[in-house]
């Protein structure tokens, strides 16, 4: 019989041939063990994103949603509430705010992919992260240097840690909480630095904020600014580990943009499709829905297996190849409709600077490992370590 | 269900048959149409799914929003009184036969 559990290592590992049966066979499938619904075809995912009113976030977006977390950030909430906090944010996403920030990305990438020089193998996780975290620090203005209240690596090793879930229990294990509490409260001692000494960053003008002097509550604030911590964190380094795992696989696809290097936001886009981050997250249904002949019942939880929707030959033909000339417009890779990824701009410029820097260092590189130990988590799908030998 | 026809700059002239619910700037990214990017989703965050509505038609449509209004102060090319963005457009019977044109460019 047909399983499909996003609990599983198996899924964890690989879930492309689980979607193709999902979305064959199964396209509005009941799973016991995630006790939730899961829609796997393009066109579904796209219509369910689309209508807020009956797919509502308001009860949490993660598939394993951490505790008093629903309905205080933006991914787990509704208009007309989620848009009264993704006005405050929003500005400082936008393509032409970040012009800024290039300068600042690139030497960071210059100086963290400077340590491989002379390098003959490397775990791509150890520079990918103090990439990440160095750059989300620059771009939310989190104390850096001698302001700093933390290391840099508890900041990536508990934001990678509060995404994750236990295969066993099916639900966040005290360590991931653990994690979560720490990203808590770090967020709250930044928003305590910034409201005593205001900045010109994002923090400062966010913990300030009040809309028509409604102030936010505290929980928006503090829940918010953990989740750009967690989101920024985990999503970007989460994907650049994709995208060298892709590079690292594809010969052709890595020597194409190491020989042309305007060609990398076309790769970016095709490995944002063909395998991104950020595999599948989950609705709760405002109404009865029958959909494929099944009828999903108001309260129901419902997985949007975005991962699933790339791979889909309905919308893109021979889906299972990672092809770089391809151009896949309207991939789900960032989600899509009103909760679509709010740093797409961020994301796509830093893997962009990233990647055109690694490669001045290191142009020839083949993965390690055949088999790689993948991240236990519902929602976010990257390798744990990813060694890589300069050929 | 609804027809939406998409002209390009260049004259180029795209019919669709869109979903309800579906908002233009899906319509067209999703069927090869190049005058539109929808950069960031449909989020509402870059201003690179903007079109010129019918005007005739425009009172047929929902009126755009706040963060809409403002994000059309970001767009690219010129602002005109028909000026929309795409991805807050939902298809509906209403909008039935809509012509929408495409600016030059985008970004």
């Amino acid at each position: 019989m047909f399983n499909f559990d996003p609990y599983s290592p198996a899924v964890d590992a690989d879930p492309f041939p689980y979607y193709a049966r999902l979305r064959d066979e199964f396209p509005c499938f009941w799973s016991p063990e995630a006790q939730m619904w899961v829609l796997s075809r393009y066109e579904d995912i796209v219509s369910a994103g689309q209508d807020w009113q009956t797919y509502s976030s308001a009860s949490g977006n993660l598939m394993t949603e951490l505790p008093g977390r629903a309905g205080a950030t933006l991914g787990s909430s509704d208009p007309p509430r989620h848009d009264r906090l993704r006005n405050l944010i929003q500005h400082a996403f936008m393509k032409r705010n970040l012009l800024s920030l290039e300068e600042p990305i690139r030497a960071i990438a210059a100086q963290v992919f400077g340590q491989l020089r002379g390098v003959k193998q490397f775990d791509f996780k150890d520079v990918s992260s103090q990439f990440t975290v160095k750059v989300l620090m620059a771009a939310l203005g989190l104390p850096t240097g001698a302001e700093a209240i933390v290391d840099e690596q508890m900041v990536r090793d508990n934001a990678v840690l509060m995404v994750q879930s236990d295969a066993r229990t099916r639900t966040k294990g005290p360590e991931h909480i653990a994690a979560y509490n720490w990203m808590q409260e770090y967020a709250s001692k930044v928003i305590a630095m910034r409201r005593a000494e205001p900045r010109d960053d994002l923090i400062s003008h966010f913990a300030a904020a009040e809309i028509d002097g409604d102030k936010l509550d505290e929980r928006e604030v503090l829940l918010t600014t953990t989740t750009l911590i967690m989101a920024g964190v985990e999503s970007l380094g989460g994907f650049m580990m994709m995208f060298a795992y892709n590079l690292a696989t594809f010969d052709e696809a890595r020597r194409a943009v190491i020989d042309n290097p305007a060609l990398l936001p076309d790769a970016i886009e095709e490995s944002l499709r063909f395998n991104t981050s950020a595999q599948r997250f989950r609705r709760c249904l405002m109404k009865d829905v029958t959909l494929h002949g099944q009828t999903m019942k108001e309260g129901d939880f419902v997985c949007l297996a975005y991962g699933s929707g790339n791979r889909d030959a309905r919308q893109y033909p021979d889906p299972d190849r990672y092809d770089i000339t391809r151009k896949p417009r309207g991939h789900l890779g960032f989600g899509g409709g009103v909760h679509a990824c709010l740093g797409t701009a961020i994301a796509r410029l830093s893997v962009k600077i990233a990647f055109e820097e690694f490669h001045k260092v290191v142009s020839k590189y083949h993965r390690v490992a055949d088999q790689l130990a993948w991240m236990p988590s519902s929602t976010f799908r990257s390798p744990l370590v990813l060694e890589l030998a300069v050929s | 269900m609804a027809k939406i026809t998409y002209i390009d700059a260049g004259g180029q002239s795209t019919s669709v048959a869109l979903a309800d619910g579906w908002s233009l700037m899906q319509g067209a990214t999703t069927n090869g149409i190049e005058g539109i990017v929808g950069e960031c989703g449909g989020s509402c965050a870059c201003a690179t799914c903007h079109c010129y509505v019918d005007e005739t038609r425009l009172a047929d449509l929902p009126a755009p929003s706040e963060i809409e209004l403002a994000m059309l102060e970001n767009v690219a090319a010129e602002r005109r009184a028909g000026s929309r963005l795409a991805c807050q457009i939902k298809a509906s019977p209403a909008l039935d036969g809509l012509i929408v044109y495409l600016p030059e460019c985008q970004e």
